[in-house]
């Protein structure tokens, strides 16, 4: 059984998400944040791949017999994540030259291909996002040799073709083999920084690895990681994530301001497979960040802006997007909807080609100094993240995964752009759906029914009609309910 | 399971004193498991249950090779009484430290003094099978057991 009817904020993330996920090639229109050349964690990698994350949180546990509504949707965010102008900030990052690796900087040359070496917190996106695809909707899409290549040539610089062919299994391989290497602490992001969050995708991809191929990657990875994290401690001094070691000297940077971000990502995924543990710290690290209003809703307090060898770092930390998706998937109801209340009332929902989302704002706090600011990774993805998860959904999608027979049951297999699902799951062999016509969007406004039975019925708000070759327009107007049952035996 | 893609070379000296390398053993397999004879709890429980593998597996042309990540505590004399006395299936592998630390980046094994204060090491325990040609046929976690080992080798090694 799923999670009933999607409302209509819920359903406008998922426009929203179908719209971004449409736009022309390079055009990031909503999608720019404050920080420069894709370094920081918003950009472009994180939005892309936390919309297929979600996407594939609500395909599992919200709209089950709808793959049409998110397969599509998946490909043409993938399909962005390859994009140069998404990776290209590794040519210059691989180099080094951060405070946490300026004295390697004569051992690091420019490395071109995004997923080689290091650069954990863009290939593991790449290889999970790819794996979700292909395990969700049964395919092998991404296994074909060359699915997921890196490429770029400009006319008006560097020489040849820069191409790194890799499909969804040699990409498993290459950051199994660099696990190892690294005794299972993790693959670093930038040089010498091995961050706790962003292997935690690598897992997931391993899971869904062993879900497709069998084996047992994820948790040998687990049960290495384990112990190589054992001599350190998950937790810093303070009861925080500790947020990385840098891969030299082995010395732990905790979580020290604290900065919302790091618990709430960390806890957000590593739950997927250590869900006590992380449940059994929530409570206690999230009351660090937890702002009550006056009017009764929450927002986030960040840590205090950082100067780093005399410059004012500027980043996306996204802190208000990440404790709240961290709130949806521990199941906390009343710190979500507070959240995402103060969301609703200060951040300035907006309404766009029937998509909902918040718009950038830099503004820190409004006159009576509520929070007011919020970044593209919040206001397009995790806020709808958020409000799509169910609680322990993550940990669902890894721990639960469906059985072979899912994809053999009736379901919504395609999806005009114009067609609003609120509504898709099988329930005793019966499948039913709710859709809408959205006229914010052009479309034909046809659905197709796939993997019905022999003789199916169908019925629109309780009249039978007929679907040639499962073939269904939806009729303009309210919501209809859509029943698809098997035919009786005379 | 596809073939590790490692390099799978060395040059060392086995617990006789005498030089080798991959092509010493040319014409068998080879069961290759890095360690040291310092560890406390992986590698005998990892050494156990490859001999076990070894057993259920009867005559195959497999050579059991252990291989030192603590080179200056491991020498030939001290890993040939280790081995002899409690795993004598086995021929221990070891060299200078750059003759080891090469030997372990081609198998793309992790190696690393424990930062806990004690003397033991933190190490990959990854079990390599090289084919007759010395070329990487597969590999096992270390979470695998003996049975599962053991039907692996005599799907590759058994005659």
């Amino acid at each position: 059984m799923s999670a009933g009817v999607l409302d209509r904020e819920q359903l406008g993330h998922l426009r929203h998400w179908d719209n971004l996920s449409r736009q022309w090639p390079n055009d990031w229109s909503l999608m720019q944040g404050k920080g420069t050349s894709q370094d920081d964690f918003g950009g472009y990698r994180f939005q892309l791949a936390y919309m297929v994350y979600a996407l594939a949180l609500t395909h599992r546990h919200r709209l089950p017999a709808a793959p049409g509504v998110f397969r599509p949707t998946m490909q043409r965010l993938i399909e962005k994540l390859l994009l140069p102008e998404v990776w290209l900030y590794w040519r210059d990052v691989s180099r080094g030259g951060s405070v946490f690796n300026a004295h390697l900087v004569d051992q690091l040359h420019e490395e071109w291909d995004p997923v080689i070496r290091d650069n954990i917190m863009y290939s593991a996106y790449v290889q999970s996002c790819a794996l979700l695809h292909d395990h969700l909707f049964a395919d092998d899409r991404y296994a074909a040799p060359g699915a997921l290549t890196f490429r770029h040539w400009s006319f008006f610089w560097g020489g040849g073709e820069k191409r790194f062919a890799y499909d969804r299994d040699s990409l498993t391989e290459h950051l199994y083999w660099q696990m190892v290497e690294n005794g299972y602490l993790g693959v670093a992001c930038e040089p010498n920084c091995v961050f706790q969050i962003c292997n935690q995708p690598a897992i997931l991809g391993f899971r869904l690895h062993d879900l497709i191929h069998g084996g047992s990657r994820a948790d040998e990875v687990i049960a290495g990681y384990e112990k190589a994290w054992a001599d350190f401690g998950r937790l810093d001094d303070n009861g925080h994530y500790a947020m990385m070691m840098l891969s030299d000297t082995r010395a732990v940077r905790p979580n020290e301001a604290p900065s919302p971000w790091v618990d709430a990502w960390c806890g957000a995924l590593m739950t997927m497979w250590n869900r006590d543990f992380v449940h059994r710290h929530y409570p206690s690290q999230v009351a660090a960040f937890l702002v009550p209003g006056d009017d009764g809703a929450l927002s986030v307090r960040s840590a205090p802006a950082r100067e780093v060898m005399g410059q004012p770092v500027v980043i996306d930390s996204c802190d208000t997007g990440w404790v709240t998706a961290w709130a949806s998937e521990m199941g906390d109801r009343d710190t979500l909807e507070r959240l995402l209340a103060h969301a609703d009332r200060r951040m300035g929902p907006t309404w766009r080609g029937g998509g909902l989302y918040y718009p950038r704002n830099d503004t820190p706090t409004d006159a009576h100094g509520r929070r007011t600011d919020i970044e593209p990774m919040s206001g397009n993805v995790l806020l709808g993240y958020a409000r799509l998860n169910v609680p322990d959904g993550l940990w669902g999608l890894y721990q639960q995964p469906w059985s072979p027979e899912h994809h053999e049951e009736p379901a919504i297999v395609e999806v005009d752009r114009d067609v609003e699902v609120s509504r898709a799951e099988v329930v005793d062999g019966v499948l039913h759906a709710r859709l809408r016509r959205e006229t914010a969007v052009p479309g034909d406004g046809r659905v197709t029914l796939g993997r019905l039975p022999g003789g199916a019925r169908l019925r629109l708000d309780g009249v039978e009609v007929s679907a040639p070759d499962g073939v269904l327009t939806v009729p303009d107007g309210p919501a209809v309910d859509l029943v698809a049952a098997p035919g009786t035996t005379p | 399971m596809s073939a590790p893609p490692i390099r799978a070379t060395f040059s060392l000296v086995d617990h006789h004193d005498r030089p080798v390398t991959e092509a010493t053993y040319r014409g068998s397999w080879q069961l290759v498991q890095f360690g040291f004879t310092h560890c406390r709890v992986v590698c005998p429980r990892a050494l156990a249950k490859l001999g076990e593998a070894l057993d259920l597996v009867g005559d195959a042309p497999v050579v059991p090779l252990y291989v030192t990540v603590d080179p200056e505590r491991d020498t030939p004399a001290v890993m040939r009484a280790f081995l002899t006395g409690a795993h004598p299936r086995f021929t221990g592998l070891t060299g200078s430290a750059a003759q080891v630390e090469e030997a372990a980046a081609a198998f793309r094994v992790f190696a690393r003094p424990r930062d806990d204060g004690t003397d033991q090491i933190r190490h990959t325990a990854i079990t390599y099978l090289l084919d007759p040609d010395g070329r990487p046929a597969h590999h096992w976690p270390d979470t695998v057991d003996a049975a599962t080992i053991a039907a692996d080798l005599a799907r590759f090694a058994g005659s």
